[in-house]
């Protein structure tokens, strides 16, 4: 027993308060499940309650759905769930690469190289869009490329200005966060526009989909990683390096073990963010790799208020997460024993 | 202590390169046509303006009243959020009984597409179809307006925004208070200091910095709610609970004014930069107080 353990009458109110917190939690829920069990005619005449008490459960609204009658769920399902796993699990684990060297490793470089990028950036793609008459894809990948090497080589040299460091490339990242998705998503879907002119399918694509939502998750996993590196010990990684393990090794062999209930928790934030995305996947998908809030979003607006329908649907997008929780949070709580470092 | 070692770039380049490659496009883009007019529909060939769109949103009341509404949605919202996440996730850290189950039926509302909780609330929250109004009702209220009346409306999404982000502040919350070391408290049991001295004195300051991040992560999404409004209410009653993002997308992708809706965006950009800049700032002395 923990001396964090509450007793006697505290005990039992904060219990009262999570009874309180788990009946606001389920209601919702439970309501969206009987009504997937309704008839229509049940829906309409008013609120009821309790399956066989108060209605009789019917299977229309699962038949009607499994049966094809209100497109293509499975397809869908499967768009979302490949898409979904993959994604997360990418950018949970490059974001915890770029998360663990922004806490132990030193970065440095000068304002200036960050500046000439961007500069670079902007001019060369308005140059080549412009000036030159060149496509915006073509002027966009000629633009980076260039911008990239002359940041990188002007990093060689001793540039004047102020230096940035570690927490400046973190604040980047998690700056990349503020902007508003509707914009970046329109401006995607344009930049995958040129792009498949030139040859690469990218719009309504695995590849295209899946990239975005890597980029889009990695600001928050390195965000929530670099908290959970930060509250590593250093000595076990120090000893290590005593014995001469490289780098590498003590990543994968040791830090990553160690942080495994970080890593399951920011995996599962993730996955809860790419499978229930609606904007990217609006402009970037267009029929075989739809995922399923479009397909939940598109039940309400074709069919008006048929709420058995719609929560037949909806609950399709969201059976499969409360699975993955109820997976997870078993994991997670090995994970945690396991990962006691005290 | 950092150290160095020519290894991190191949722990950091990969991430840099997609997060550049995918975000400098977006940047580039919208910023060239903010200063631009620019129409899809009808077609007008792209003309430099300056800051012609800057100028005119700056002078549009709907921009002052939309940036008004998504910042009491965003404060109120994550206030409560905060509130109510953290006196669960100490409850839940002091093992009330049940406490496993608890933990994992509370991060439910997380999971749940937002697309679907603003239907799952229509269906609630319907006048006649709806549990709500009964209860309301059998409790003596008259039937509540929850999605045609402004305040009704404004308090239903906020209550929405409540139930479906508070599991991320709990789920946070509880690992950082998992993080702290027991012997503190064994000192201060030694002590006799009460619980709610141990709260103020030890917990919440040691809780801090991982307080301040969730709180901050939760303003800068909260700032870009669309799906919850969209569905709910549509922005309505007129435009009164319609947000930056929703307002962005009915002049980008109803009207095609593309100049527009990217000078919008990046007054959205400085608006959230600015209070996400205010509040690392006030909040800097009392973390550092508590290093």
């Amino acid at each position: 027993m923990s001396v964090r353990t509450l007793k006697g009458k505290r005990r039992w109110l904060a219990l009262g308060g999570c009874l309180i917190w788990l009946a606001i939690t389920f209601f919702p829920l439970y309501w969206v499940l009987i009504t997937s069990f309704k008839t229509p005619i049940a829906v309409v005449g008013g609120p009821t309650y309790l399956p066989f008490v108060d209605f009789e459960p019917s299977l229309t609204a699962w038949s009607e759905l499994l049966s094809g009658q209100r497109g293509q769920f499975f397809n869908t399902f499967w768009a979302s769930t490949i898409i979904g796993l993959s994604a997360s699990i990418a950018a949970t684990f490059i974001g915890a690469m770029a998360a663990y060297a922004l806490v132990r490793f030193t970065f440095r470089f000068r304002l200036l190289s960050a500046l000439i990028f961007v500069a670079i950036a902007f001019g060369g793609f308005l140059l080549g869009r412009h000036v030159l008459g060149f496509g915006q894809g073509i002027s966009l990948i000629y633009s980076f490329v260039a911008a990239l090497a002359l940041a990188i080589v002007s990093s060689r040299f001793r540039l004047p200005g102020p230096e940035l460091g570690n927490n400046d490339i973190v604040f980047w990242f998690v700056s990349q966060r503020m902007f508003p998705p509707i914009v970046a998503a329109f401006a995607l879907f344009l930049m995958y526009t040129e792009m498949g002119k030139l040859g690469f399918k990218l719009v309504d694509s695995y590849i295209g989909l899946t990239f975005a939502y890597i980029a889009f998750s990695l600001p928050i996993v390195i965000w929530l990683m670099r908290d959970f590196f930060e509250a590593l010990p250093v000595e076990v990684e120090e000893a290590a390096m005593v014995d001469n393990v490289p780098s590498w090794r003590i990543f994968f062999g040791i830090v990553l073990p160690m942080s495994k209930p970080g890593l399951i928790a920011t995996f599962m934030i993730t996955l809860a963010f790419v499978w229930n995305e609606f904007l990217f996947a609006l402009f970037l998908t267009n029929s075989k790799w739809q995922t399923l809030p479009i397909l939940v979003a598109g039940q309400n607006s074709q069919r008006g208020d048929e709420w058995w329908a719609i929560s037949a649907a909806a609950l399709v997008a969201i059976i499969p997460m409360m699975v993955m929780a109820g997976l997870l949070s078993r994991l997670m709580r090995s994970g945690l024993l396991l990962g006691a470092i005290k | 202590m950092t150290r160095n070692d020519p290894i991190k770039h191949f722990f950091i380049w990969p991430a840099l390169l997609i997060v550049l490659l995918i975000s400098i496009f977006p940047l580039v883009y919208s910023l060239t046509t903010s200063f631009m007019s620019m129409r899809l529909v009808p077609p007008t060939p792209a003309r430099f303006v300056g800051l012609g769109n800057y100028i005119d949103l700056l002078q549009n009341p709907r921009f002052w009243h939309v940036a008004g509404t998504t910042t009491l949605i965003a404060f109120i919202s994550v206030g409560l959020q905060y509130v109510i996440g953290l006196s669960v996730a100490l409850a839940l850290n002091s093992k009330v009984p049940g406490e496993g189950i608890f933990r994992v039926s509370f991060l439910l509302p997380m999971l749940v597409a937002p697309v679907a909780v603003a239907l799952i609330a229509r269906q609630v929250l319907n006048p006649t179809m709806g549990p709500l109004n009964e209860l309301m009702t059998a409790l003596g209220f008259p039937n509540l307006p929850f999605l045609t009346q402004t305040s009704w409306a404004l308090g239903s999404i906020i209550a929405v925004e409540v139930w479906q982000w508070t599991p991320f502040v709990i789920l946070m919350l509880l690992a950082g208070l998992q993080t702290l070391p027991d012997d503190v408290y064994e000192a201060a049991a030694l002590e006799n200091a009460t619980p709610w001295q141990q709260f103020r004195d030890i917990t919440f300051p040691m809780l801090l910095p991982i307080s301040v991040a969730v709180v901050f992560i939760r303003l800068i999404e909260s700032y870009k709610i669309i799906d919850t409004v969209f569905v709910m209410t549509g922005g309505g009653p007129g435009i009164s609970t319609e947000t930056l993002t929703l307002f962005a997308y009915q002049e980008g992708f109803k009207k095609f004014n593309l100049g527009y809706t990217s000078a919008l965006s990046f007054l959205f950009l400085i608006v959230i930069t600015v209070i996400g800049l205010v509040y690392l700032a006030v909040l800097k002395p009392y973390l550092e107080k508590h290093k």
